[in-house]
């Protein structure tokens, strides 16, 4: 039986290496991942471990944002085997750009670079500050896109936003600390640093020492407020925090991975599904012969693990070269990520890339396997293998109506039952795989009406060879549907993803016209009120802007809570959900909506606000505010009042429009000018913001179709292995039809309609699942989404999954076209 | 030795002259043709016999442009067959030729009445309705017409295939062992249809077999013997086919 399972393996080489390059295309991606991974998890432990071999102790603060005390840093410097012992100083230090301005949106963090064996800071070039507390170190990604070289002068802002310069004398790689990649980082002495910082204490401790007991010894002194660890603990606390990034990233790309071998298990179900069909008097012959149906049973497996095991060894090659390639092109691109390391194929990945491959193949023909075993002896004698009969079937309707039902009635509940968000999401998701399933046995039904629908254009213009296409393409409406369903798999995730991105950039767009209906926002870089009122009073003498509104914000205590207390100045009207906002005077408040419902606050109630100037005051709440249409602060009481009760506070921000006919550059250059004087004062047009966010959705949905073309093409494979095994079937047919005239080309046509048919009406149904699910996602994940199709990105996925059907066709068609006629006629 | 037939005044539908037919290279090379020379009669219906292997079904599949010939000539009509690329053949077949073979006539797809009008339907030619409704009612296919090949008994696919050949009213029909898959009194029936088109629609018809009797049908057998044409008999009869078969086995 092994020789026989073999010898088939042979003879139908060609049909499986079609079948095999979508195991390995499967399997290289998910090998791929993990190889990705395991690289990136292994040069960021590798680098921290090199950092964190210097450290033997090192002392950390229990609650994230606290600072460990300096007389606890001279307490443990005092202990016996203590060699030295260092006080990590880190804070926000904005860093000024040649433009004069704040850089970046966040402020860039300061550290302090200790000398001696305990100085962790990797200098690329030049050196450190040493002793020098004019001299500053600078990252190198922040002083190549600034423009900074080794011996500039830098500017840097201390915490009271006073100016100090300091002279560039080295650059250094900030490692694995993702926070740093974000900001940017500086480095001076430590003496320097904590007077930028205006740090009132260390943020890490580390303790370097050969003394047995050390770590006991340092905990003792540091008492149960702070957290103790050794340099391998820190080292592996580190490389974690650090892989964090990279395992979700992971997780998103195994996700990919999953649904790529769904449609390689699809494709693989079918091939074997047809060669079963094709080998039915090979395999009546064997039980002719005396083999049993275990026999049988066991031979086609074997063919379907061998198959597999081949394909997943290759496919782990690939998945190799895959990883390799994703990291030189990562390490192009710029990423946080340790790119330079080499690719790493670990016995994990191997094992599992295999176990995955084989699974899959052999689990995908077990049902076609069993299938060869029904094929009675006596069919060895049949002249000719009869044609399927599909039936449609009542358990069929009935089972298929039921997950349709179902899907759908559990997608309406997580969209309409639950507050958008993660369960509302999840409940969807639920109901898509009902759904889902409901089509995929619903296929063979709607296989011929679809197929009808579809065919009606091509069989009009195509006459007769668009006719037989149409049929044929509806014929064996089992075998069809399972080849548009994995066509459909891609194509309903990729219109998902567009109508997602569609609908949230239209949500995004009405939310910023509603929220930032504004040319131009002054604000700092963490939102805290640094803008000079004097920036407003010269914006508003210009007679070019229209309107000059500045916003107001201190954190203060409201009935109990510590919530953002503002107040408005200039034209802006309030988005009142109830209430009033007339006359808004003293002792008047108005709250936005969820901030009311956080606070148990009613229009007509009464809060008592703590206030820096004026004590404690009681305000009557007049009116709720629409938050998702009001850019007003969560507590709002009026001008006057708040200036009485906080004082002289600066503005959070200004928002600036320009009159109508004002040329954009024009009124850019007198907003600049009005800032120029306050480097925290950054300026950020709508346009930019805008262009940002769309940037952003661009390149996700980008990636997202990118990584699902490869779903796509592995569907692809499926129609073509269907598509040259029906040409296998009807060798005679066509020399039939070739024989009664139907030239070379019109054959070769006929098959191109029928794959165009076929490619057709996967991703139709694919475009409406999609549509509709995207549409539940969108619910199910933001309040008030707007629902928008993109229409022209949808008929372009039809188009060319048509395409890409009839591309799929070109190989089989001209094997078909090239046969001899008298030599088909002949077989069978 | 040339053959000719001089009952029919009309110039012959198709003529083979010199036609040779090689297979394989080498050492493996078969000579399934060796120079035959041979004319059919217009109206005529003329029946090719001969032992297995001795280049009957080849001669046929030359003389149809199913197969391109070595080296010689084939006129159907005044076109001669093998100076054609595969397009103008091809369109020749669809406009000038009908087709019965001996199993698998029909698309499994189609309808009977889809089957007949196929050929019509490729050539894009609107079908003769008298000549359809004749050629149906002859062959007595008329309440079998929505029916699929798999719903009919092998002598009405067979009665479906002679009834599409028909219908196009090619210059030459060629059938290749019609009755080969048949029993005796559906065999009888075909070759019934096949010889009264010949007499009441002037059809010529070139049908290829090893059955004397079915032979005895038509108005003349040639006999090919080796890949050449050995002799011939006008107005056969069971008896005398298979003694003349007999005669060339010996």
């Amino acid at each position: 039986m092994l020789r026989t399972a073999l010898a088939g393996l042979r003879a139908h080489r060609l049909r499986l290496l079609l079948t095999a390059l979508a195991i390995l295309l499967g399997v290289g991606f998910i090998a791929g991942t993990f190889v990705l991974n395991d690289t990136v998890q292994a040069a960021f432990s590798q680098r921290v471990t090199a950092d964190a071999d210097k450290v033997d102790v090192a002392v950390l603060p229990r609650d994230a944002h606290a600072v460990l005390p300096a007389r606890l840093l001279d307490r443990i410097r005092a202990l016996d085997g203590v060699t030295d012992a260092q006080g990590l100083v880190r804070g926000p230090a904005p860093l000024l750009g040649r433009d004069g301005k704040t850089v970046g949106s966040l402020p860039t963090t300061a550290l302090s670079v200790v000398r001696g064996p305990l100085d962790r800071t990797n200098v690329v070039s030049g050196t450190g500050p040493g002793t020098d507390d004019h001299a500053a170190v600078l990252d190198e990604n922040t002083a190549k896109a600034q423009g900074f070289r080794i011996g500039d002068t830098i500017t840097v802002l201390d915490h009271e936003r006073g100016e100090h310069r300091f002279e560039l004398v080295g650059l250094i790689d900030t490692g694995v600390d993702q926070m740093l990649a974000v900001t940017g980082a500086l480095g001076f002495t430590p003496a320097t640093t904590q007077r930028l910082t205006g740090a009132k204490g260390y943020r890490e401790i580390d303790v370097a020492g050969d003394a047995p007991g050390l770590e006991r010894a340092v905990a003792a002194a540091a008492g149960p407020g702070h957290v103790v660890k050794t340099g391998d603990e820190l080292a592996a606390d580190l490389a974690r925090a650090a892989g964090v990034e990279a395992r979700s990233f992971t997780l998103a790309l195994l996700l990919f991975g999953i649904v790529a071998m769904m449609v390689a298990a699809l494709v693989i179900y079918n091939t074997f599904n047809i060669l079963v069909a094709q080998r039915t008097r090979e395999m009546a012959l064997l039980r002719c012969v005396g083999a049993t149906r275990a026999q049988v049973f066991g031979s086609i497996l074997l063919e379907s693990a061998v198959v597999g095991a081949l394909a997943s060894a290759l496919g782990l090659l690939a998945g190799y070269g895959l990883a390799a390639l994703a990291l030189t092109v990562l390490g192009v691109f710029d990423t946080p990520l340790p790119t330079d390391a080499t690719a790493s194929l670990t016995p994990a990945t191997m094992a599992i890339g295999l176990a995955v491959g084989l699974l899959v193949t052999v689990g995908a023909a077990v049902l076609p396997a069993r299938a060869a075993t029904r094929v009675p002896p006596i069919a060895a004698l049949r002249a000719q293998v009869e044609e399927p009969a599909f039936r449609t079937g009542l358990p069929r309707l009935i089972v298929s109506g039921l997950l349709l039902v179902a899907g759908l009635g559990t997608t309406a509940a997580g969209v309409l039952m639950f507050d958008p968000g993660q369960l509302s999401l999840v409940v969807v998701v639920a109901g898509g795989a009902l759904t889902f399933l409901a089509v995929l046995i619903l296929g063979p039904v709607l296989v011929k009406p679809l197929s009808a629908v579809v065919g009606r254009l091509p069989a009009r213009l195509f006459g007769v060879p668009g006719r037989l296409a149409v049929e044929n393409a509806a014929r064996n409406p089992g075998r069809a549907a399972t080849t548009t369903v994995a066509l459909t798999i891609g194509v309903t995730l990729m219109t998902l993803i567009s109508v997602v991105t569609a609908s949230t950039r239209t949500t995004m767009t009405a939310q910023l016209d509603a929220q930032f209906p504004i040319d131009y926002l002054l604000a700092g870089q963490e939102r805290d009120p640094v803008v000079p009122r004097a920036v407003a009073a010269e914006l508003r003498r210009r007679p070019e802007l229209s309107s000059v509104v500045q916003i107001r914000e201190v954190r203060a205590t409201v009935a109990g809570r510590r919530v953002d207390v503002g107040t408005y100045s200039g034209p802006i009207t309030p988005a009142v959900a109830s209430g009033s906002m007339t006359g808004f005077g003293p002792g008047q408040v108005a709250l936005n909506e969820s901030t009311a419902r956080d606070l148990g606050a009613r229009v007509g109630d009464s809060l008592s606000l703590q206030t820096a100037e004026a004590g404690r005051v009681a305000l009557r709440v007049t009116a709720l505010l629409d938050g998702s249409q009001s850019s007003l602060p969560p507590v709002t009481v009026a001008e006057g009042p708040f200036d009485r009760y906080f004082g002289a506070v600066p503005d959070t921000m200004v928002m600036v429009n320009a009159k109508d006919g004002v040329p954009p550059e024009q009124a850019r250059k007198l907003v600049d000018a009005a800032a120029a004087n306050y480097p925290v004062v950054q300026v950020t047009s709508s346009t930019e913001v805008r262009g940002e966010f769309d940037e952003t959705l661009d390149m996700v949905l980008m990636i997202v179709t990118g990584l699902l073309g490869l779903a796509i093409l592995i569907s692809l494979l499926g129609i073509a292995n269907t598509l040259s095994l029906s040409v296998h079937e009807r060798t005679r047919e066509s020399a039939l039809l070739r024989a009664l005239g139907l030239t070379r080309r019109q054959l070769r046509g006929m098959l191109s309609i029928e794959a165009l048919v076929l490619g057709l009406i996967g991703a139709l149904v694919g475009v409406v699942l999609g549509g509709v699910f995207g549409w539940a996602a969108m619910m199910a994940m933001l309040a008030d989404a707007a629902y928008s199709l993109p229409v022209p990105q949808v008929v372009l996925f039809v188009l060319l999954s048509g395409l890409a059907g009839v591309l799929a066709a070109v190989l089989p068609a001209r094997r078909a076209a090239r046969a001899s006629i008298v030599d088909s006629l002949a077989t069978g | 030795m040339t053959l000719t037939d001089n009952r029919h005044q009309a110039p012959p539908a198709v003529v083979a002259t010199d036609l040779t037919k090689v297979y394989g290279q080498g050492d493996a090379v078969v000579h399934a043709l060796r120079g035959v020379n041979v004319a059919f009669a217009t109206g005529a219906f003329t029946a090719i016999m001969g032992p297995s292997g001795s280049g009957k079904s080849t001669l046929m599949h030359c003389l149809a442009g199913l197969d391109a010939a070595t080296s010689g000539t084939v006129h159907v009509g005044d076109v001669e067959l093998t100076a054609l690329d595969d397009r103008r053949l091809t369109r020749l077949r669809r406009e000038r030729i009908g087709f019965v073979f001996q199993s698998f006539n029909l698309l499994p797809t189609l309808t009977a009445e889809q089957n007949i009008r196929l050929p019509l339907e490729i050539a894009s030619r609107q079908a003769d309705q008298p000549l359809f409704d004749r050629v149906i009612d002859t062959v007595g296919l008329r309440n079998r017409l929505s029916h699929r090949p798999a719903e009919l008994s092998g002598g009405q696919q067979q009665r479906v295939a002679v009834a599409r050949a028909l219908i196009s009213k090619p210059q030459v029909i060629f059938a290749d062992e019609p009755t080969g898959n048949l029993d005796s009194r559906s065999g009888a029936e075909i070759l019934s249809f096949l010889r009264t088109s010949v007499r009441e629609l002037g059809q010529t018809i070139v049908m290829v077999t090893h059955d004397p009797v079915a032979a005895s049908y038509a108005d003349r057998v040639v006999f090919l013997r080796d890949g050449e044409l050995v002799t011939e008999l006008a107005t056969p009869t069971p008896q005398s086919v298979l003694d003349t078969l007999v005669k060339l086995e010996a």
